[in-house]
C-alpha cells in the first residue's frame, strides 16, 4: 500500500513537471519587453520559493533538535535528520536560483552579476548553508549536531532578509512581482504557468526531501549500530 | 528570427538544462548514497 502511494506520488510529480514545462513553453506568451528570456521565471521563482520553505524545515528541525536533545534522544535524531535534509535540498534549489538568475541577468541587464541587495543576500544565504553542510560532512565529535543546529537557526535568519531585500533596497533586481507596490503583478496569461510550475517544483522538492530524510535516518541507524558494536567489542 | 531572439532562446534553454542537470545530478548522488547505505546495513 505504501509502495503504491509512493509510486502514485512519483507519477503525479512527473506529470506535473511535464505539464509545468508545457505551460511555460507553449501556453504562456513571450514577455512584451524581455521576449523569451522571461520564461526563466517559471524555473527561477519556484526554485527560490522551494528553497525558502526547505530552509524553514531546517529551522524547525534545528530548533526541535536543540529542544529535545537532552530528554528525547530518538525524537532529537528525527529532528536532526529533518534539519539536515531541509538544509541540503534547500541548497540544491538555492544553487538553481543562483545559476538561472545570472543567465537571465546577462540577457536582461547585460551583466552576469552585480552586488545588488537581493543577489548578495541570496549568495550569503547559500554560503551559510554550504558551511552548514561542510560542518556536517567534515567535523567530528559529539557537539557537531548541536553546532550545526545553531548554524541552521542563524542561516534561517537570512531568509526574511532575502525576501524583503528588494522591498527595502531598490537596486538592480526587479521589484517583487507578487505582493509588491501598487501596479505590481503579472499578466493573467502568465500567472497560470507560474502557479503550475510552483506546484510542480514543490512536488519534486518534497519527493527529494523525503528521500534525503530516509537516507539520513538510515545513516543514523547504521552509526548507532556501529557505536553499539564498538562498545560491546 | 533575429539575433536577439536566437540568443534569448539559447539562454533560456541553457537555464532550463542547468536546472535539470543540478536536480537530476543531486537525485543520482542521493540514489548512490542510498544504495551504498543499504549494502552497509545488510552487512
Amino acid at each position: 500500500m505504501k509502495k503504491l502511494a509512493i509510486g502514485l506520488y512519483v507519477l503525479l510529480t512527473l506529470a506535473l513537471m511535464a505539464w509545468g514545462y508545457y505551460q511555460a513553453i507553449y501556453v504562456a506568451p513571450n514577455d512584451a519587453m524581455q521576449g523569451e528570456i522571461f520564461r526563466i521565471i517559471y524555473y527561477h521563482v519556484p526554485s527560490a520559493s522551494v528553497a525558502f520553505v526547505f530552509f524553514a524545515v531546517s529551522l524547525i528541525g534545528s530548533v526541535g533538535y536543540l529542544a529535545s536533545r537532552r530528554d528525547h534522544a530518538e525524537r532529537a535524531q528525527r529532528f536532526d535528520a529533518w534539519a539536515l535534509s531541509g538544509a541540503e535540498v534547500g541548497v540544491v534549489f538555492c544553487t538553481v536560483v543562483l545559476t538561472t538568475g545570472p543567465i537571465w541577468g546577462r540577457r536582461a541587464w547585460g551583466i552576469w552579476w552585480t552586488w545588488d541587495a537581493r543577489l548578495t543576500t541570496t549568495l550569503v544565504l547559500w554560503l551559510i548553508y554550504m558551511s552548514y553542510l561542510l560542518l556536517r560532512r567534515f567535523a567530528a565529535g559529539p557537539q557537531v549536531q548541536t553546532l550545526a543546529a545553531v548554524l541552521g537557526i542563524f542561516g534561517a535568519l537570512d531568509v526574511p532578509i532575502v525576501y524583503m531585500s528588494n522591498r527595502w533596497w531598490r537596486t538592480q533586481h526587479p521589484a517583487p512581482v507578487f505582493g509588491g507596490a501598487q501596479g505590481s503583478g503579472m499578466d493573467p496569461s502568465m500567472v497560470g504557468a507560474l502557479l503550475w510550475n510552483m506546484l510542480a517544483w514543490f512536488a519534486w522538492g518534497v519527493l527529494i526531501l523525503a528521500l534525503r530524510y530516509r537516507v539520513e535516518r538510515q545513516h543514523q541507524k547504521i552509526a548507532a549500530a556501529e557505536a553499539e558494536a564498538a562498545l560491546n567489542a | 528570427m533575429d539575433q536577439a531572439a536566437i540568443l534569448d532562446h539559447q539562454f533560456r534553454v541553457a537555464a532550463y538544462v542547468i536546472t535539470w542537470v543540478i536536480q537530476l545530478g543531486y537525485l543520482a548522488w542521493l540514489g548512490l548514497k542510498w544504495r551504498s547505505q543499504k549494502r552497509k546495513a545488510a552487512r
